[in-house]
């Protein structure tokens, strides 16, 4: 049933206010006592509480209207006979139109806005046009949430055009983050009508990527197609001579830079991140090349002073000066000429590239490396791993030394915890970790990638080599996830297709060891008094030794090779 | 060494600023410009000029509000010729008083326009009939903005006015229709109000003043629906033309519905547009986007690095205190300075009476972007200042993260409001929360005191009002 809501008295000699804003809106679920609009008489500024509940069908008043002591301000449907207005209406543009046409068809005879719904459709003349195209709506495809701290994307390649017909999970866009490349795809399906990107652009998580013209209503992110059209066509003139006017006087969106159309970006500025810190010490973090954000506030509420700047500074510099020669205070020799001794040709690195430079830098100055090295017989594992491939090839994988060993170091790092830990120099504490995820070099025509296989320590060998080989795979093909890529404790790389014997890999800091594998050769070994060829495979382990000791690295790799040769030495200790 | 060499094309706020510090900071610096003197549309045709007449509507008004407590001064005598003198003497003193610090600062000033030839070179045609070429390190472009128009609607008359025209004051017609409800349209409406006209505003949307919020605009709103002849919102003009001493104007309402009603004289205020036409941009690598505005970084640079662009030309809001800051940003960078224009608040203000003015966040900013928020307003009616002034239709607000109780936006409504807005951004930039407006002590009986006490309705313990916290 519906009730109205009429405005109450106010107190003496007050017989009527002027709204000032109105809280509520059609379609909202409200309560008793809840304030639903704000008034202003001549004593005071009120907040007039709802005396009804249940779902508000109309708001008869809008902010700027006097109103009288007994005016209808809503008409509440009560919960019982609930009607989804968005669902009986085709697209919500009817339903402004709608409205709009009651109010002018009404006047002050309010309770005709008690109307059924679609009563008040059928007072619509001659809207048969957009009945029929109401069902098709264009949804926003923005793009989604990347992974942590992942705010944008350079676009690679758009990979769909305007008329396409895109499917749900299809690749729409390829695009680089920091730390990898990967094929966005599609949440919505339907025809492409505009793409707001092109490759090289820098796009922002939520920003809007294409529109889609789909036949699946999507609530809250529909938007009506026609009214769209014809709002544009009435205001085309004015839309075209006016806008400076409306954010001329629209204060702050200034400052920032332009967005292209189709970017979302008219954030104001003090929402953008902002420190809380006067222009003064904003200004000194900028000369003193600081970002003020990465600065911690004393002040209340987190405010930052110039002290803080300066702590911050000496903090940095402090820093600096414990790392080890050749650290972060390092200058960069200039380059020669080498034009002056023949022909060169300068490109850009890639984003892949630049990071691993930038990474395995930063781990090569942080971690004080030490390398092992071992050899382990495998003359059984292979044995092992000829009789057993063929029926994980089966389920979809490939029975390799590097899942066996995956299997074993997750093993070892319950039985080693120091090589599952990191090191927080800062707080001068060590974490351990409770999981084992154990990443993966790969090589890649793009560059090097390491996904990271998660809780190896509760998959078998069948399901580590499916999930190692669809992990590749997906990182050959860019289509890997940056969750697939992070949460590693340890990492192996494994050369031994291509060769060689030892090397001594950087550690994937955070972690703080990593395994090499070499190729596994046969070697006569001397065992039960004569030389036995056994298949011998070569181990490096490089390791963190802030927080672990060489012996302790030894005794590592030692029970790695040992558990190869003896697997069931896993299971007694 | 020898000293840097820049160019400034423009004269106005942002322009002179940018000169000024320039000269001060010892470059080589030469300024262009079309007038006599600096100063540009803001003190030639519009800022100035206009608070000037403003100044004088806000007299009449309080002569006439005077009559209310016993002191009557009749009807005003208006000596329209007089008045226009004494405007253009604040015009001519204000623009002379540039040209003295130019020359003071051995400015090289040339009355003329100027184009790129390449990125580094400017042809600079004076007003003299002679030019010449000239090549300079960096280049500062400040041209500003235009009025814009609809082209169907330019009808030649006139009786047609634009913002510039209607300074000039022609004279004090019957009837005048302002064309745009903006801040524009409503400050010289309010002035032809004052002098005597019955002035109507037609306005697109559904509001005064669009982008401002409403609870601010109501107390305007109401006094100008009861001081003008009419406000017709959600209309708009569909045609014009001249007939005998007035303009008959066709105005849609949202209905649909035509009416045809005549006006002595009609002003279009419907905005500005950048102006960046005849500066040969295209001998460069400036971006200029879609809607006319440079495109620059946030070093005020143009995607060519010699060359800067500062103020209207450079994007929203289009407004003379950001064209100020750009262009002494600007100069800093030249200098070597690491520096940015980003400010966290770039003040609002629209003369009107009463006075409306915000800064940072808008409660419609807010909404848009899913902000937390919590406005604390205290109304006009509890301040003791402002009932002195028998002008209690105004509020304060702040908008407060409720979490860590920092000031994101000031929006003040009420005589004096563009005064008061300062202090808010004050408290914006600095990082201030609502305990820091609180504490400090403002000067009783003032309205600076809304300010204090509107951050002491955020904790429910406003002295002056009762409005516990809930």
């Amino acid at each position: 049933m519906t009730n109205e809501f009429k405005l109450p008295e106010l107190g003496e000699n007050i017989t009527s206010a002027d709204v000032i804003s109105v809280l509520v809106k059609p379609g909202d679920n409200i309560e008793k006592d809840q304030t639903v609009i704000e008034i202003e008489t001549d004593k005071a500024t009120i907040e007039v509480p709802s005396t009804v509940e249940g779902v508000i069908k109309d708001v008869l008043v809008k902010a700027g209207e006097k109103i009288n002591v007994g005016a209808v301000l809503l008409t509440v449907e009560s919960s019982a006979t609930q009607v989804d207005q968005t669902k009986t209406f085709t697209s919500n543009a009817e339903i402004s139109k709608a409205s709009i046409e009651d109010k002018n068809e009404t006047g002050s005879d309010s309770s005709k806005g008690s109307k059924p719904p679609r009563g008040l459709k059928q007072s619509i003349p001659g809207d048969s046009t957009s009945v029929s195209t109401s069902e098709l709506s264009i949804i926003d495809f923005k793009l989604p949430e990347l992974g942590e701290n992942i705010e944008s994307a350079d676009v690679l390649n758009v990979l769909v055009k305007i008329g396409d017909n895109i499917t749900r999970d299809q690749g729409v866009i390829e695009i680089e983050t920091d730390k990898a490349t990967i094929e966005v795809p599609s949440t919505i399906e339907g025809k492409v009508v505009e793409i707001n990107i092109k490759p090289g652009d820098k796009a922002k998580v939520g920003a809007i990527i294409l529109k889609v013209e789909s036949r699946t209503n999507v609530p809250g992110e529909t938007i009506p197609s026609k009214p769209t059209v014809e709002n544009k066509e009435i205001n085309s003139t004015e839309m075209e001579e006016k806008p400076e006017q409306f954010k001329a006087v629209g204060g702050s969106s200034a400052g920032e830079k332009k967005p292209e159309p189709g970017e979302i970006d008219d954030q104001p500025p003090i929402l953008k991140n902002s420190a809380p810190a006067a222009p003064s010490v904003r200004r000194i973090a900028r000369e003193l090349g600081v970002d003020i954000r990465k600065v911690t506030g004393s002040g209340p509420a987190g405010r930052i002073s110039m002290d803080d700047v300066k702590a911050y500074v000496k903090k940095i510099n402090e820093e600096r000066e414990i790392l080890p020669a050749g650290g972060f205070g390092f200058i960069h020799e200039p380059l020669p000429d080498f034009t002056r001794f023949g022909g060169v040709e300068r490109k850009p690195m890639s984003k892949i590239r630049t990071i691993t430079a930038e990474h395995l830098s930063y781990a090569w100055n942080s971690v004080p490396h030490v390398t092992q090295f071992d050899k382990a017989d495998i003359t059984e594992v292979e044995m092992f791993r000829k009789s057993y491939g063929l029926k994980v090839e089966k389920a979809g994988g490939k029975l390799t030394v590097t899942s066996i060993l995956l299997k074993v170091i997750s093993f070892g790092l319950n039985k080693f915890p120091q090589f599952n830990s990191s090191i927080d120099m800062e707080k001068k504490e060590i974490i351990y970790k409770n999981y084992f995820n154990i990443g993966v070099a790969v090589d890649t025509d793009h560059g090097l990638i390491v996904p990271v296989i998660k809780n190896v320590d509760k998959k078998n060998l069948t399901e580590i080599s499916v999930e190692l080989n669809t992990l590749a795979e997906k990182a050959r093909t860019r289509k890997i996830s940056i969750d697939e890529m992070q949460g590693g404790c340890f990492t192996i790389t494994n050369l031994g297709g291509i060769g060689g014997t030892y090397f001594s890999p950087i550690v994937n800091a955070p972690e703080v060891a990593i395994l090499g594998v070499s190729r596994g050769a046969f070697e006569p070994i001397y065992m039960e008094g004569i030389f036995k060829p056994r298949n011998m495979l070569p181990l490096s382990l490089s390791y963190d030794h802030r927080i672990i000791d060489g012996a302790d690295a030894a005794r590592f790799l030692r029970w790695v090779c040992e558990s190869l040769q003896e697997p069931f030495k896993l299971f007694i200790d | 060494m020898d000293k840097i060499k820049i160019a400034v094309i423009g004269g106005g706020p942002g322009g002179y600023a940018a000169a000024f510090l320039a000269a001060d900071l010892g470059m080589d610096i030469t300024l262009i410009d079309k007038e006599k003197n600096p100063g540009g549309v803001c003190l030639y045709r519009g800022c100035i000029p206009s608070k000037a007449l403003l100044h004088v509507a806000k007299l009449i008004n309080e002569t006439k509000e005077a009559s209310g407590w016993g002191i009557d001064f009749g009807e005003p005598k208006i000596n329209l010729d007089r008045l226009r003198a004494w405007k253009n003497e604040v015009v001519s003193k204000m623009t002379g008083g540039l040209g003295i610090l130019s020359k003071q600062r051995k400015i090289n000033y040339i009355q003329g326009t100027a184009s790129f030839v390449n990125s580094s070179t400017l042809r600079i045609d004076m007003v003299s009939g002679e030019n010449k070429v000239l090549k300079f390190d960096k280049i500062i472009l400040a041209t500003g903005s235009v009025i814009s128009s609809i082209p169907s609607l330019n009808i030649d008359s006139r009786r047609l006015l634009n913002s510039t025209s209607a300074l000039e004051l022609p004279e004090i017609p019957k009837s005048l229709l302002v064309i745009g409800g903006g801040y524009i349209g409503l400050e010289l409406g309010s002035v032809y109000n004052a002098l005597g006209t019955k002035v109507s505003v037609v306005e697109m949307t559904p509001g005064l003043l669009p982008g401002a919020d409403r609870d601010l605009v109501i107390y305007l709103a109401k006094r100008i629906e009861s001081a003008f002849e009419k406000v017709m919102l959600n209309a708009k003009v569909v045609g014009m033309k001249e007939s005998g001493n007035s303009i008959s104007v066709k105005i849609q309402a949202q209905d649909g519905t035509t009416s045809e009603v005549n006006y002595d004289y009609v002003l279009m205020s419907i905005g500005r547009r950048p102006e960046t036409k005849g500066l040969g941009l295209e001998n460069t690598k400036v971006k200029v986007n879609q809607r006319g505005w440079v495109e620059v970084n946030k070093q005020l640079q143009t995607n060519d690095p010699d060359i800067y662009a500062i103020g209207d030309i450079a994007g929203e809001p289009m407004l003379a205190h950001k064209a100020s800051h750009e262009g002494r940003t600007a100069i800093e960078h030249i200098a070597g300075h690491k520096v940015a224009f980003e400010p966290l608040a770039i003040p609002a203000v629209v003369f009107t009476d009463p006075e409306i003015a915000w800064a940072g966040l808008t409660e419609i900013q807010a909404k848009e972007n899913n902000i937390k928020y919590v406005s604390a307003k205290f109304p006009w009616a509890a301040s003791g200042r402002a009932t002195t002034l028998g002008r209690s239709d105004g509020v304060t607000k702040l908008l407060i993260n409720p979490e860590t109780e920092r000031i994101l936006g000031v929006g003040i409504c009420g005589p004096g409001a563009g005064e008061l807005i300062a202090e808010g951004v004050l408290a914006i930039e600095m990082g201030a929360n609502a305990s820091d407006l609180k504490l400090t002590i403002h000067p009783h009986p003032t309205l600076s005191e809304t300010v204090m006490e509107s951050a002491e309705v955020f904790f429910g313990q406003s002295t002056h009002i009762y409005r516990p916290k809930k």
